[in-house]
C-alpha cells in the first residue's frame, strides 16, 4: 500500500515537473509541411511585419494609456472629489471609477502578457524552428485580442460613468425642486 | 646623525595586522561592485515586471515611433473644488462628452494583425 502511494506521488511529481516542458508543444496545432515551408521561405519578410507591428502597439500603449489614465485622474476623480466636497452622494460614480481602474489595471497587466509574447515570437528563429515560432505567435494573437476586449471594456465604463453622472443630474433636479 | 622615524608600519607592526585589515580597500571594491550588481539586477527585474519597459521607446527597434508620442495630454481637467448646482453638473457632462469622445475614438488593438493569413503563410501567395 506504501509502495503504492510513493509510485503515485512520484508519478505526480514528475508529471508537474515534466508538463511545463511540454506546454509550448501542446499548445498549439503544428503546420503542415507546406505552411512549415512558407515560413521558412518568407521569415524574414514575416519578422520584419511583426517588428512594424510591435514598434506601433508600443506607441498605441503609450499614447492611448495616458488617454484613459488622464479619464480617471483628469475627470472621474475630481468629479467625484467635488461633489463628496459638496457632502453630495456620489458612491455610482465612485462604484463605476474603481470598474474603470480595475479594467485600466487589466488593460496594462494583458498588454505586458500580449508584449512580451509577441517579443519572444521576434526572437525565435523562424527557419530553423517554424512550429515553434507559429505557437508564440498564436499565443500572441489570443493576447492581443485580450487587449482588444479590455479597450472595449474601458469604452464601455467610460459611458457608464457619463450614464451615472446622468442618474446623479436627475436625482439632484427632483431634490432640489 | 638621528635617523628619522619612518611613516611606513614596520614588518612587525603588518604582521599584526588581521587578514581583513590587510585587504581592506580590495574588500571595499568588492563589496562596492556586488552592491552595485545586485542594485543593477533588481532595477532591471522592476523595470521588466512593472510594465515600464513596454513603454520605453527609447529602446532599439522603437526609435521609428519615438518621436510620434503625444507629449501633450489631450484630456482637459475638470476642477475637483467648487460648488455643485445643474449648471456645473452641465458642465461637466459637457467636458466629458467631449474628452469621452477623444478618448473612444481609436478603437486600439483592433483588427487581427497576427493572422498567419495577413502574415502571408497560411496559403501560397498566389492562391
Amino acid at each position: 500500500m506504501r509502495r503504492i502511494f510513493f509510485v503515485a506521488l512520484a508519478s505526480l511529481l514528475t508529471a508537474g515537473l515534466l508538463l511545463p516542458l511540454t506546454g509550448s508543444s501542446v499548445n498549439a496545432e503544428d503546420l503542415t509541411p507546406d505552411q512549415a515551408a512558407r515560413v521558412k521561405a518568407n521569415c524574414v519578410s514575416i519578422k520584419n511585419s511583426l517588428s512594424q507591428l510591435h514598434a506601433s502597439d508600443a506607441l498605441l500603449r503609450v499614447n492611448r494609456g495616458q488617454v484613459y489614465e488622464s479619464m480617471a485622474t483628469k475627470l472621474m476623480d475630481t468629479f467625484n472629489d467635488r461633489l463628496a466636497g459638496n457632502r453630495l452622494d456620489n458612491k455610482a460614480m465612485t462604484t463605476v471609477t474603481s470598474n474603470y481602474r480595475s479594467a485600466l489595471t487589466t488593460f496594462r497587466a494583458d498588454y505586458i502578457a500580449y508584449e512580451q509574447k509577441l517579443s519572444e515570437a521576434i526572437k525565435i528563429d523562424c527557419t530553423t524552428q517554424p512550429n515553434t515560432f507559429h505557437a508564440a505567435l498564436e499565443d500572441a494573437r489570443t493576447l492581443r485580442t485580450k487587449v482588444h476586449d479590455d479597450v472595449v471594456r474601458l469604452h464601455r465604463i467610460i459611458d457608464d460613468y457619463r450614464s451615472s453622472v446622468s442618474d446623479f443630474l436627475l436625482n439632484y433636479e427632483r431634490v432640489s425642486t | 646623525m638621528e635617523e628619522k622615524p619612518s611613516l611606513l608600519p614596520t614588518k612587525a607592526a603588518l604582521a599584526e595586522l588581521s587578514f581583513w585589515d590587510r585587504h581592506r580597500l580590495s574588500l571595499l571594491l568588492i563589496i562596492t561592485v556586488v552592491i552595485a550588481l545586485v542594485m543593477t539586477v533588481i532595477s532591471v527585474v522592476i523595470y521588466n515586471s512593472t510594465g515600464a519597459a513596454q513603454l520605453d521607446l527609447s529602446r532599439p527597434g522603437y526609435r521609428s515611433v519615438s518621436d510620434k508620442v503625444e507629449k501633450t495630454d489631450e484630456i482637459d481637467t475638470y476642477s475637483a473644488s467648487g460648488a455643485v448646482n445643474k449648471d456645473t453638473i452641465q458642465e461637466f457632462m459637457k467636458l466629458y462628452d467631449a474628452q469621452a469622445t477623444k478618448a473612444k475614438a481609436v478603437d486600439a488593438f483592433n483588427g487581427d494583425p497576427l493572422n498567419p493569413e495577413v502574415l502571408e503563410f497560411s496559403a501560397p501567395s498566389g492562391e
